[in-house]
């Protein structure tokens, strides 16, 4: 146990201390000594000093004592530090929709619980969740998540159990158990990243059977449309479906193309529709941009819808393929097409029907700065709290001297009458 | 006679006499020397007969030998009526825990009275304290035992007046046992007036030996009776309260003489039996 403010307890001992003198060598008031001819002594001073030769009232000097200390001690803010130990562990379990086996995941999170080391673990997708280790194994019984992973997320989880950790161990290691696609880092990911102290040690899963090998986007775009850098993050492989791209109306030619089983994308850049701020979500993805809206056909499965809910791409099957009618405008200026997400809104609008959305594992570059320069575990003491909180025995102390006044002033007031 | 502790005490003082100091008046036969002259047995002295004078007391011998007729004079005896007002202030409740002076007034007023009732005379108590008691002067045999009960009953506590009682005694023969801390102004006026109406007043005057010499070291005495006066008592105050205290008995002393009133200082050191002698014969020596 320590204090934060000493100081405070110095005083009270020294104070404890004056008390115990000063009861020792006080002015003391004589014994009373009923005397029917008191009115025959001079009427002088009714106080003389004397030194204590045999200590008096020692209950009270104890009482009085033990007051000046347990409130000195509780001024002084006492700080209970727990027994540290060298070293706990976070452990990151991603279940998002990039993972290909939950089961793999929970195996690898099982061998790192192995070593006794203090784990706490966290599973998540887009939203983190504190798992006791008993329940990994129903972890593993859940079904994938849909959703698309959020390191930035599990990061943030990750910073504040390490809060809790800090104050009971000397080091943490954080484990991120994924496949660390690159749907799951996000603008704030590096800069959460770099709030860790220590490094990451990454276990890498299988991403999950990534579809953009299997499929191949036919379109010829100018150079200066919009659709351009958007697309440049899509980067399709070299598959037998195909996803024709048609910046125009459709032709009778697109429409064969459908029929015998190919996409056709229908996404008409001719109409001049003045953008404004609009909502756009499609799947898990939403973006809030100026945007404009085109008028387009109502047939279909809605696939994309705007802010309030009316439909903003739709596909409707035809022969053994299918025509998807994206009414999303890009406006001529901006940097809207640059932006990731809405990158991966449109992989997603260009992705085969039948064919789920791909995942794409993150570059070299960024499990580089993810895992970190360094490979030592973070130290505890960098990841504490600034503002170091007393403990609850500071109250205890403040109640046990209260309770001394009042025992006391009853004690002092017993004694007084039996004095007169 | 169920005396309890005061057996001793009786026995000691078993044959003591204590006559009035003048003659007395009363018509009831007892011990002591009436003023009346009346027929009795005992002789005193011849005197011319006048008229008016019972026939029957003329010595007829001497008639017959002198010719002249005398009348016989004798010497009646009567009974003193004493009544004992005892202090039952706070201020007798001292010192603490075995009270002395409470102790001394109670066998003094028992040995004063068994000294009294032993010649007849009725004698009758009255406790001055906060439970008042008050019983009249009796002759019967059981009047002893009543005030050694009343006595033993009380405790003292409070402060009251001595001076109502003094003036209200149904007595001829007063024995104030006080420790005269209390209302001396009152009490020694009421004294005056019972002596200047022929009553013998006697002050007892209780005084403990822990007020003459108080404890060693320095104390913070309280008084019993007014708990708000509190004074220091230490070695420097000790020689200037024991003056102060000395002056005052005999300031005390010398103002009841000059009332008339008998004195008489009684210490808590001094055994009860002695002081009753000591009363009972003085009283003897100025008697006779």
């Amino acid at each position: 146990m320590s204090f934060l403010a000493p100081w405070a307890f110095a005083i009270a001992g020294i104070a404890a201390a004056g008390m115990v003198v000063l009861h020792l060598v006080a002015r003391q008031r004589p014994a009373a000594f009923l005397l029917p001819t008191t009115r025959f002594i001079p009427d002088q001073r009714t106080l003389v000093s004397r030194a204590a030769t045999r200590p008096r009232d020692l209950v009270l000097l104890a009482l009085r004592v033990l007051l000046l200390l347990s409130a000195g001690a509780a001024f002084a803010r006492p700080v209970v530090t727990p027994r540290r130990g060298s070293m706990s562990r976070i452990v990151l379990v991603d279940r998002s929709r990039a993972v290909a086996s939950v089961t793999e995941a929970t195996e690898k999170a099982k061998a790192l619980l192995s070593d006794g080391v203090p784990t706490t673990l966290i599973a998540f997708d887009s939203m983190p969740h504190v798992l006791t280790p008993t329940a990994l194994d129903s972890l593993a019984s859940v079904p994938r998540s849909a959703a698309i992973g959020s390191l930035s997320a599990a990061l943030i989880a990750a910073r504040r159990a390490s809060a809790l950790l800090a104050e009971s161990t000397d080091s943490i290691q954080l484990v991120l158990v994924s496949p660390v696609a690159a749907s799951e880092i996000d603008s704030a990911t590096r800069r959460l990243r770099a709030e860790w102290p220590g490094a990451i040690r990454i276990e890498r899963l299988a991403l999950r059977a990534d579809s953009s090998a299997v499929w191949t986007l036919q379109t010829q775009l100018p150079a200066d449309d919009q659709l351009g850098p958007a697309m440049m993050s899509s980067a399709p492989g070299a598959g037998v479906v195909v996803t024709r791209l048609v910046r125009a109306m459709a032709t009778a030619a697109d429409s064969a193309f459908a029929r015998n089983g190919g996409t056709v994308v229908r996404w008409d850049s001719t109409a001049a529709v003045r953008p404004v701020a609009e909502g756009l979500a499609v799947g898990d993805e939403v973006i809030v941009a100026a945007l404009g809206r085109r008028a387009m056909s109502t047939n279909g499965e809605v696939v994309a819808r705007w802010a309030d809910g009316t439909a903003a791409a739709t596909e409707a099957r035809v022969g053994s393929g299918c025509l998807r009618d994206v009414g999303v405008t890009i406006p001529a200026a901006g940097d809207l097409a640059l932006h990731p997400p809405f990158q991966r809104i449109v992989r997603t609008l260009l992705t085969p029907c039948g064919v789920a959305a791909a995942e794409r594992s993150a570059d070299s570059v960024a499990l580089a700065w993810l895992g970190g320069a360094t490979t030592n575990a973070a130290q505890a003491s960098t990841l504490r709290d600034a503002d170091v909180r007393p403990s609850p025995l500071a109250r205890w102390l403040l109640g046990i001297a209260m309770l001394l006044a009042l025992v006391e002033l009853a004690v002092r007031t017993r004694r007084e009458p039996e004095e007169a | 006679m169920p005396t309890g502790p005061y057996g001793a005490l009786l026995d000691a003082v078993r044959g003591v006499r204590w006559p009035a100091a003048r003659r007395v008046m009363g018509a009831t036969l007892g011990a002591h020397p009436s003023q009346l002259r009346g027929n009795s047995s005992e002789f005193s002295e011849f005197r011319p007969y006048r008229q008016g004078d019972d026939p029957r007391r003329v010595d007829w011998r001497l008639l017959a030998r002198s010719d002249r007729a005398y009348v016989r004079l004798t010497t009646d005896r009567a009974t003193f009526r004493t009544s004992m007002i005892v202090d039952a202030s706070a201020s007798m409740a001292f010192p603490l825990p075995q009270l002395d002076k409470w102790r001394l007034a109670r066998e003094l007023a028992v040995g004063l009275a068994s000294v009294a009732h032993a010649e007849a005379d009725p004698v009758g108590l009255a406790i001055a304290g906060a439970g008042q008691a008050v019983l009249a002067p009796r002759a019967r045999r059981s009047v002893l035992l009543e005030m050694m009960r009343a006595l033993d009953a009380t405790t003292p506590a409070g402060s009251t007046a001595l001076a109502p009682f003094v003036t209200s005694a149904r007595a001829s023969r007063l024995v104030v046992i006080t420790d005269l801390l209390g209302d001396f102004d009152d009490l020694l006026a009421a004294a005056r007036l019972r002596v200047a109406s022929g009553s013998e007043v006697i002050v007892v005057h209780i005084v403990a030996d822990e007020e003459l010499d108080p404890p060693g070291g320095a104390l913070l005495a309280v008084d019993p009776e007014a708990p708000q006066l509190r004074r220091i008592l230490n070695g420097d105050l000790r020689a200037a309260y024991r003056e102060a205290f000395m002056r005052w008995l005999d300031d005390t002393s010398t103002a009841l003489r000059a009332a008339g009133v008998r004195y008489v200082r009684a210490t808590t050191g001094e055994p009860a039996p002695h002081l009753v002698r000591r009363i009972a014969g003085e009283t003897a020596r100025r008697g006779a």
